[in-house]
This record gives C-alpha cells, structure tokens and sequence, in this order.
C-alpha cells in the first residue's frame, strides 16, 4: 500500500474512533482494564474473557474498541500494584516489580509510577506508528516461522530471564527448569493423557500460573514483610506534578532503553504465541545487560522500570498485528480477542484491510486516541489508588490474602487452587530467603505448554533428530543469541567467583527480591 | 547463608526423588519426553548447586528464621492456612468477613466500630463485583447458597 493511502486510511481510521459512541466506549473499556488490571488475578486475558459476551450487542467496531481499550487499561493499570505493593496485577507486570517496589519502598512511589505509565506510553506510542506503517512486511516474515524458529525464540527468552536476577546463574536455571516442570502438569497437550499429577484428578487441568503467581509473590511477599517487621503499608502514593515532571526530565537519558524495548517488545508480541510477559523480562534482561547502571538492578532503578513497561505496552500492541492481519493471536489475550470476531460475524484474515476497513482502521485510530486518554487516567487517578495505601497492616494483610483467594479461585473456580496458592507462598518465602529468584519460575510455567509443543512438533518435523535446528537459518540465529546471553551472565559469575577467591570472600550480593 | 542452600537442595532432591520415576514410567517417546528431561535437569542443576555448598562447607553462621519474628509470622500464617479452611466450609464472603474481622480485632487491635464496618463492606462489595457484575461464582459455602437460591 501507498504511503499516502495509509495516511488517508488512518486519517479515515482515527475519525471513526473518535465518534461519541467509541470515544465513550473507548474510555469505559480504559477504566474497566485499569481496574482488572489492578486486581491481582483478574488479568486482561481473564476481564477480556468476561466482558466478550457483553459485545453482542455493539457494533463490531465499537466492540474491538472496548476490547482493546480494556487491554490497554489493563497493561496500564498492572504496573500499579506491581509497585506499590510488589503484587503483579498482571503477568507482564511481573518484571517492573523488581524496580518499581524497592524504588516506592525508597519514599519514591510517584516517580515509579509515572515512568511506568510514561515509558508504557511512550511504547505504545512509537508501536502503534511501527503498527500503522509497517504491518504487512512484518506479518509476512512472522508467518515464515514455524515450531523451530518459535521454540528458539521461547529459548531465547529464557535465556534472557535466567540471566535477569543477576544472582546465581545455578540457582535461575532450576527455576525454569522447575516451572517448565510445573507447566507440564495436566493433560498432555497432544496424546491427551494426564501428566505429572500423582493420580489427583484436579490437578488434570493443570496448574495455573495465575494461582503460582499470587501465592509466590502475594503471600510469599507478606510473610517477608512481616519476618521483617510488621509492616506493609509504608509505601505512601502521591502523585505531584514535580513527581511527573522530575520523572519525565530523567526520560532522555532511557532513549536506548525506550527504544531497544519498543523494538524488541514489538517485534515479540508480533511472533504468534508469545506476547507481553516474555518481552517485558526479556527488555528487563537485556537493559541490566547493557545499561551502565545494569548493576543497580533491582534496588530501585527507574530504568527497571522504563524497559519492562516499555516493551509490554509494545508488545501489547504487537500481538493483535498478526491478530488483525493473518488472523494468528500474538498473545493469548489476542486469542480471546479473535473469539469474539466470530461472535461479531467477521472473519479473520488478510481479507479484512480489503472489506472491512471501518473495523480494521476504526481499531488503528482508536489505538492513538485511546492510549493518549489511557495515561492521562491512570496519571489522574493514582491518588484514587494512593487510598489503598493508607489502610493499617491489621486490614491490608487479611485483605490482601482474601483479594488472593479471590484470584486464585477464579483462575479455575476449584477450591484446590487456594491449598496450591497456599504452599506457593510458603515455598515462596523460602525461595527468596535462599536466593532463588522467583520470575524464572513463574515464566517458565507461564510458556511451558508453547514450548513443549514448539519443540515437540519441531522434532516431528525432524523426524526425531534435534539437528533440524541448524538447518533453519532464523532458528539458528535465534539459538546462538539465546546461548550468548544465556552463557554470559555465567562467564560474568564466574569471573566474579575467581576474583572473589582472591579477594574478600564475604561481598554481599545484591538480594534480590520479587 | 551455605546452609540455607543446604536445606533448599535436600528439600529439591527430596522433590526430585519424587518426580522421576513418574517421568520415567510415562516415558515412551511421546507425553513423558519433556517432563522427563526436565526432571533429569532439575536433578542435575541441584546436585550440582548442592555439591558446591558441600565443597564450601557447613556454616550454620545465621539463624533461618531470625528469633523474634517466628511469633509474627505464625500470626500471619495460621489465619492464612485458617482461612482457606474455612472458605471450604463456610464460602469466601462468610469466611472472608470472619477472617478479616477475627484479625482486625485480634492482631491489628482495631476498635469494634471499624472492624464491623471493614468486615462487612468488603465481602458484600466483593460479592456486587463478582457475583451480580462480572457473573463469576464465588465459593459461598453452604450456608449462603441456601440463603440465596434455596439449595
């Protein structure tokens, strides 16, 4: 296409959203996504899921504009509890707890808060324009990859994330062994025959990461604070204008970092299957790498912030390209999103630029529009969210649990779930007691089902001989990233080990928590 | 700090044990291939973080949990454990009010007035979201699905 007819398309695109009707719907969905994302447990995937049957009766248009709106709500609204209570709204957020909580711990909650809502707009921004101009190439190279490629990739990201924590490499490599490990309870995903469950039958259907997540960073996280003193509350959230200003003016100095995370968050929410999560540990990963304040990670970096938030709004926007041109969900909240294209009477595919362009330009403009509206909310409304806050410990604790039992259950409506949740915590508090970092294991569990199955038909394609990931040129370059980033923090480890023979043995190491 | 990873790895190992054999027998080519393997991993990675805290030798230098805060943290954990109990029975909005108003009163010393309040409000705004907005059943417990639907 033209670059002219783009313009007119958009043009054309942004007029349609900006009608009263999906303006009005548009901001509905914002607040509705910023809430759930705000609730821990009732993630985007999950609120979007719930609200599909309410589009019956909306125009298409305006339907795809309420989804979007409520995802983008929800990425916006994630990093809020991720940093004021290291709770992950959402499992994109999960990464911006490891800055975001030290740094509102630190008396800063107002500086963590608005480069998570600037740098995920930012990234927004800039991936909408990459959305807008540069859809069709990109789809088209996306749609080459088959199950080698996707499993290099996942391989890639866990490279990344294993070399994240920068505490012991060992000890990051069993987590995601363990939640890879964790992810393969249920049914098998191709001959359909229980796994890994010991002969219980409620645990057939899996485990959820959404149960893990909470009881090892909700409850995990309380019995830390308390072991430390009995106090959660601390954080206070106020959110001035010299907290935005003073937060915005440190802004040039993350350009590298807002852009390698676009980029890269972009281009992942892109590849079918993956979406948000992995891009925002896997910008988080690389920024550690190459920041030159790469070692202060993780004890209240506003770059730790910027480069998760980045790439997950990124990704965000990525994931409904393939969505939206191929009819491939780039994540699984873009997976419940094409449900409801079936339900509205549409269907998926190339087609769709051709005969619906109201529908397809419509969601286009609205992405502008509704992302500008988007954090001008969430700026507004953190002081709403800043009550929460002031609640004593005596009702936070409770309220907090009860919130988590909430979450768990509605993952998978089994009462079985909050026994899980339960020992998660536990194991948890032990985990971080000992120095095992805890993301690894949540994204590993996260991605194991796509990483079997990409691996699994990989080989089958193979006929059985891992070799058919040196015959594809794009796996190859995939494998060879993931194995230097995976083999470098390790190199880093041990250079440290053998420095630190010589020297004082003793040097403590950065504890990392969340 | 070793022996803190001491016990971590004979715990994992402890697990492991466990897992294996189930890999093992689901084996074939097909659904046991990757559990399997990532047992193996899992094993390996241990032993290995376990060989090196042998190597670096036993030092029991700090306690595990420090010595005041066991009394605190079995305050949290119990009601924790005492709730999810109580969820089966009694559902999460029954269960939830008496939790929260049991550990408002008790541990966080709240006056009566604000834990009637606190312990009301919650569950029943809880209840408005899920149950009558968002149309997710909640466990209720016997006692309120009767109040409710008569069953």
């Amino acid at each position: 296409m033209s670059l002219p007819g783009i313009f007119h398309d958009l043009l054309y695109g942004i007029g349609v959203a900006a009608s009263p009707t999906n303006l009005f719907v548009a901001v509905v969905g914002l607040l509705l996504g910023t809430a759930i994302g705000v609730l821990p447990g009732l993630g985007g995937t999950n609120g979007i899921a719930l609200l599909l049957p309410l589009t019956f009766r909306l125009q298409p248009t305006s339907a795809i504009i309420l989804l979007s709106s409520v995802y983008w709500g929800a990425i916006f609204g994630g990093a809020i509890t991720s940093i004021l209570f290291n709770i992950p709204g959402e499992p994109w957020s999960v990464a911006t707890t490891f800055d975001g909580h030290p740094l509102a711990k630190q008396g800063k909650p107002g500086i963590a808060l608005t480069a998570a809502f600037t740098s995920s707009f930012i990234g927004a921004l800039i991936s909408i324009v990459l959305f807008t101009f540069f859809a069709p190439p990109l789809a088209e190279i996306a749609l080459k990859f088959g199950p080698p490629e996707n499993f290099a990739v996942l391989l890639l990201a866990f490279a990344t994330i294993a070399g994240l924590e920068g505490g012991d490499p060992l000890k990051s490599v069993l987590m995601t062994l363990l939640g890879l490990l964790l992810g393969t309870v249920g049914f098998d995903i191709v001959s359909g025959s229980p796994r890994m469950t010991f002969g219980v039958v409620a645990l057939q259907s899996g485990i959820n990461f959404i149960v893990i997540a909470i009881g090892l960073f909700g409850l995990g996280e309380i019995l830390l604070t308390v072991e430390e003193g009995l106090r959660l509350e601390g954080v206070q959230a106020r959110l001035s204008f010299r907290d935005v200003w003073e937060t915005w003016k440190l802004f040039p100095r993350y350009v590298w970092t807002i852009v390698r995370g676009t980029v890269l968050g972009f281009w992942i929410g892109v590849l079918p299957g993956t979406g948000a999560t992995p891009a925002s540990f896997m910008s988080y990963g690389l920024a550690k790498q190459f920041s030159p304040r790469g070692h202060r990670f993780g004890t209240g970096e506003v770059e730790g912030v910027v480069a998760p938030e980045t790439a997950a709004h990124a990704a965000g926007i990525g994931a409904l390209l393939p969505m939206i041109t191929l009819g491939i969900p780039g994540s699984p909240t873009a997976a419940v999103m094409l449900a409801g294209f079936f339900i509205w009477g549409l269907n998926p595919g190339p087609l769709l630029f051709r005969e619906q362009r109201e529908f397809v330009w419509g969601l286009i403009g609205s992405m502008y529009l509704a992302n500008v509206i988007g954090v001008l909310i969430v700026l507004t409304m953190v002081p709403a969210f800043a009550a929460i806050n002031r609640i004593p410990f005596g009702v936070l604790a409770p309220l907090i649990v009860i919130l988590s039992s909430v979450g768990a259950y509605a993952a998978n409506n089994q009462v079985l779930d909050l026994w899980i949740m339960l020992a998660s915590g536990l194991a948890g508090y032990l985990f971080k007691k000992l120095g095992y970092p805890l993301a690894p294991l949540v994204v590993a569990l996260v991605l194991g089902d796509m990483t079997e199955q990409a691996l699994r038909q990989s080989l089958i394609m193979g006929q059985g001989s891992p070799a058919i990931f040196l015959h594809r040129p794009i796996a190859l370059a995939f494998m060879a990233a993931a194995l230097a980033l995976g083999a470098l923090p390790a190199m880093r480890a041990l250079r440290r080990q053998a420095r630190g023979r010589r020297g004082a043995a003793a040097r403590p190491a950065p504890a990392p928590r969340g | 700090m070793m022996a803190l990873g001491l016990v971590a790895s004979a715990l994992l190992l402890v697990r492991e044990a466990l897992r294996l054999p189930i890999a093992w027998t689901s084996a074939g080519p097909g659904p046991g291939f990757f559990p399997f393997w990532l047992a193996v991993g899992v094993t390996g990675v241990a032993a290995l973080i376990l060989a090196r805290t042998w190597r670096a030798g036993r030092r029991h230098d700090e306690p595990f949990v420090p010595a005041g805060a066991w009394k605190p943290l079995a305050i949290v954990f119990l009601p924790m454990v005492a709730v999810v109990a109580l969820i089966h029975y009694l559902g999460i909005y029954l269960g939830g009010a008496l939790y929260l108003a049991g550990y408002m009163r008790l541990v966080g010393r709240h006056r009566w007035m604000q834990v009637a309040v606190v312990s009301i409000a919650l569950p029943l705004g809880l209840f408005l979201i899920f149950e009558r907005w968002f149309l997710m059943p909640m466990p209720k417990g016997l006692a309120l699905e009767w109040l409710l639907y008569g069953r």
